[in-house]
């Protein structure tokens, strides 16, 4: 589906609430259309720059209303390995972090997909690697659309732009984890976490009764009437043969979602000579940088993509018959790059420009970098 | 007397517990695992909670639990049990949530998890079994493996000042205010067998009156990793183990 299509539908189910335009940071649009999605169950850790998803969630207390249950554990690995023990019971629960405590997560996000287990992930990126810093980075894009954990799985990956986009993507990345089975990665930046834009947030759904989430989730662990075999949520078969078949049904997967599932956005493409490819922060920055190019005649568009898994192989694609080049910019030593580079195989040039370590690249470098790479 | 009338119910002295499944077991045989299986599963029938019974199995040779019992299932990655266990517990309340977790899972790989989630006091049951050593591995070194005893990562014998001190996990969880009871068993003979019942049965009702966590140690064997016969090995746990995890409870209130 489209974008636009994508966002009509948002809108239109929004219109109730459009009363209801707030001003906060990303992180607590985050929180409070978690609470209202009919999220069960949060368990987190701190860590900078995303705090705040916990701590509004334990200013709302919404256990007190929704009944949602909301836990600060021990570590990054509690907190995801509770969210496999939830999901195995159907329930619709999140964890969030930021990129060393993601990547203290890659186990159990591996063990969900395995276990086709349908979560919400939100890495809140920072500058690595190491402890790195706490400035924004987009550098953690290989580890998201790659794999990460061990194994051949892939995580629906949502990349916001806006604060709003936070507030529905949370509401996205439930619905599209639901949908497949599998677990939903929010992968925002710093920069969209800290800052604060006016937003409408999603209209508020009941949590689930016991009742329908075993009619939608009919292989959840709820506990086992005598009419039925037991549920069993494992990762494990010695047999090859079993465990290929496991990975041949989630290939199968992988690719209904690529079928279906990408987003993205276009900014001034129609009659664009060169390309940008960017996204959250940095899709910002560079449609700045498109009007600047614009103002002084240089026919520039810019290609958002929202899903980085999937991938939109093919819009990029198309376009790299109708320009003279690409320029992708990221807050990382190129790593979408090489996606772009895939889809258009070698028949336009594909430059990169970016910034590293948790620095934001200004327009007036972008808008340099498409000159002096491409025009 | 013929067969019908030997399996007349009059005459009916013991019967395989309903919730213990006809799959064979891969335990080696003399292994303390199959005995409490067979408790667990006469417990939950008993008690009459299988439609509300969600139990975590662990990584290690009780991985395959879930195969044996009749109930609904989550198998955790390596040491992570508890937490699995407290979301489940936490988000239905009402359900009766156990993991089963051996030596190398619960007191090494997943001590973080399972400390905190006894310190929280999660309204779980934990039944650990410590034979001292990895089964499913082979038979490396664990957490709890005694003081010169011999294992294929020590195959001299632990040398505390190589390998450090055997952990007494169970004395530490029993100092822990979320813990309720905290006791140690075996199931070597049938007068430790029925005790240990009736501590996994204790185990499973605190954890339904929401009373915190309970920690049921099951100091078992390993013949296969022990080398040794099922019955030298219940021996040498008699005279080598059981002075270093001693039988009783460590705390119930």
């Amino acid at each position: 589906m489209s974008y636009d299509l994508k966002l009509k539908e948002m809108n239109d189910s929004k219109k109730q609430n459009i009363d209801e335009v707030v001003l906060m940071k990303g992180n607590e649009a985050i929180a409070h259309a978690a609470v209202r999605c009919g999220c069960d169950g949060y368990f987190g850790y701190p860590i900078t720059p995303q705090s705040e998803i916990m701590e509004t969630l334990m200013e709302l207390e919404p256990w007190n209303t929704t009944g949602m249950v909301v836990l600060q554990v021990e570590s990054e690995t509690s907190s995801i390995n509770m969210v496999y023990g939830a999901a195995g019971c159907g329930k619709k629960s999140m964890t969030s972090s930021s990129s060393p405590g993601v990547s203290l997560m890659q186990e159990g996000i591996s063990y969900i997909a395995c276990g086709e287990l349908p979560c919400l992930i939100v890495n809140v990126m920072r500058g690595g690697p190491g402890l790195g810093t706490i400035q924004p980075s987009q550098a953690d894009y290989f580890q998201s659309v790659k794999g990460g954990g061990h194994g051949d799985y892939k995580l629906i990956t949502l990349a916001p732009a806006s604060v709003q986009e936070m507030a529905d993507f949370t509401v996205l990345g439930f619905d599209l984890a639901f949908k497949y089975n599998t677990p939903a990665l929010l992968l925002a930046d710093g920069v969209i976490g800290q800052m604060m834009e006016k937003v409408v947030l999603p209209p508020f759904q009941p949590r689930l009764t016991d009742e329908e989430i075993a009619k939608r989730s009919p292989w959840a662990t709820v506990g086992k009437p005598a009419t039925r075999k037991p549920n069993i949520i494992t990762t494990l078969s010695l047999e090859a043969e079993e465990m290929e078949t496991i990975n041949l049904r989630l290939q199968a997967k992988y690719r209904e979602i690529e079928k279906n599932e990408v987003l993205f956005e276009e900014y001034d493409c129609e009659d664009a000579e060169y390309l940008v490819v960017a996204f959250g922060t940095s899709a910002r920055v560079s449609q700045k940088a498109v009007e600047m190019a614009r103002a002084e005649g240089i026919k520039a568009g810019l290609l958002r993509p929202i899903t980085l898994y999937p991938f939109p192989t093919n819009a990029i694609s198309n376009y790299a018959d109708k320009v003279k080049g690409i320029l992708t910019v990221e807050m990382s030593a190129g790593q979408m790059v090489e996606d772009v580079r895939l889809a258009v195989n070698g028949r336009v040039p594909v430059e990169f420009y970016g910034r590293l370590g948790g620095i934001v690249p200004s327009p007036d470098e972008v808008l340099n970098a498409l000159k002096t790479k491409l025009v | 007397m013929t067969t019908a009338e030997i399996i007349n119910p009059a005459n009916l002295v013991y019967e395989k517990p309903k919730l213990l499944n006809d799959t064979p077991m891969h335990y080696c045989p003399g292994c303390s695992h199959g005995v409490v299986h067979k408790l667990i599963a006469e417990i939950i029938g008993e008690m009459d909670m299988q439609e509300k019974t969600i139990a975590i199995a662990p990584v290690g040779c009780a991985v395959f639990a879930y195969k044996y019992i009749d109930v609904d299932w989550q198998q955790a990655a390596h040491g992570r049990a508890p937490a699995v266990a407290t979301a489940v517990k936490r988000l239905m309340p009402d359900r009766l949530v156990f993991t089963y977790q051996g030596d190398g899972d619960l007191a090494a790989i997943g001590t973080a998890e399972t400390i905190h989630a006894c310190n929280r006091g999660e309204n779980i049951a934990i039944i650990f079994i410590n034979n001292g050593i990895y089964g499913m591995t082979g038979g490396q070194m664990a957490p709890t493996t005694l003081d010169g005893m011999k294992s294929s990562t020590c195959p001299n014998g632990r040398n505390v000042e190589l390998n450090g001190n055997p952990l007494d996990i169970t004395k530490l969880l029993a100092q822990l205010d979320g813990t309720c009871y905290v006791t140690r068993q075996s199931v070597h003979n049938i007068a430790n067998t029925r005790k240990t019942k009736k501590a996994i049965q204790k185990a499973f009702e605190n954890s339904m009156a929401g009373k915190g966590t309970s920690v049921v140690e099951v100091v078992s064997t390993c013949n296969s990793g022990w080398k040794m016969t099922p019955e030298a090995s219940n021996d040498w746990m008699v005279a080598n183990m059981f002075p270093k995890y001693p039988l009783g409870d460590l705390k119930n209130e």
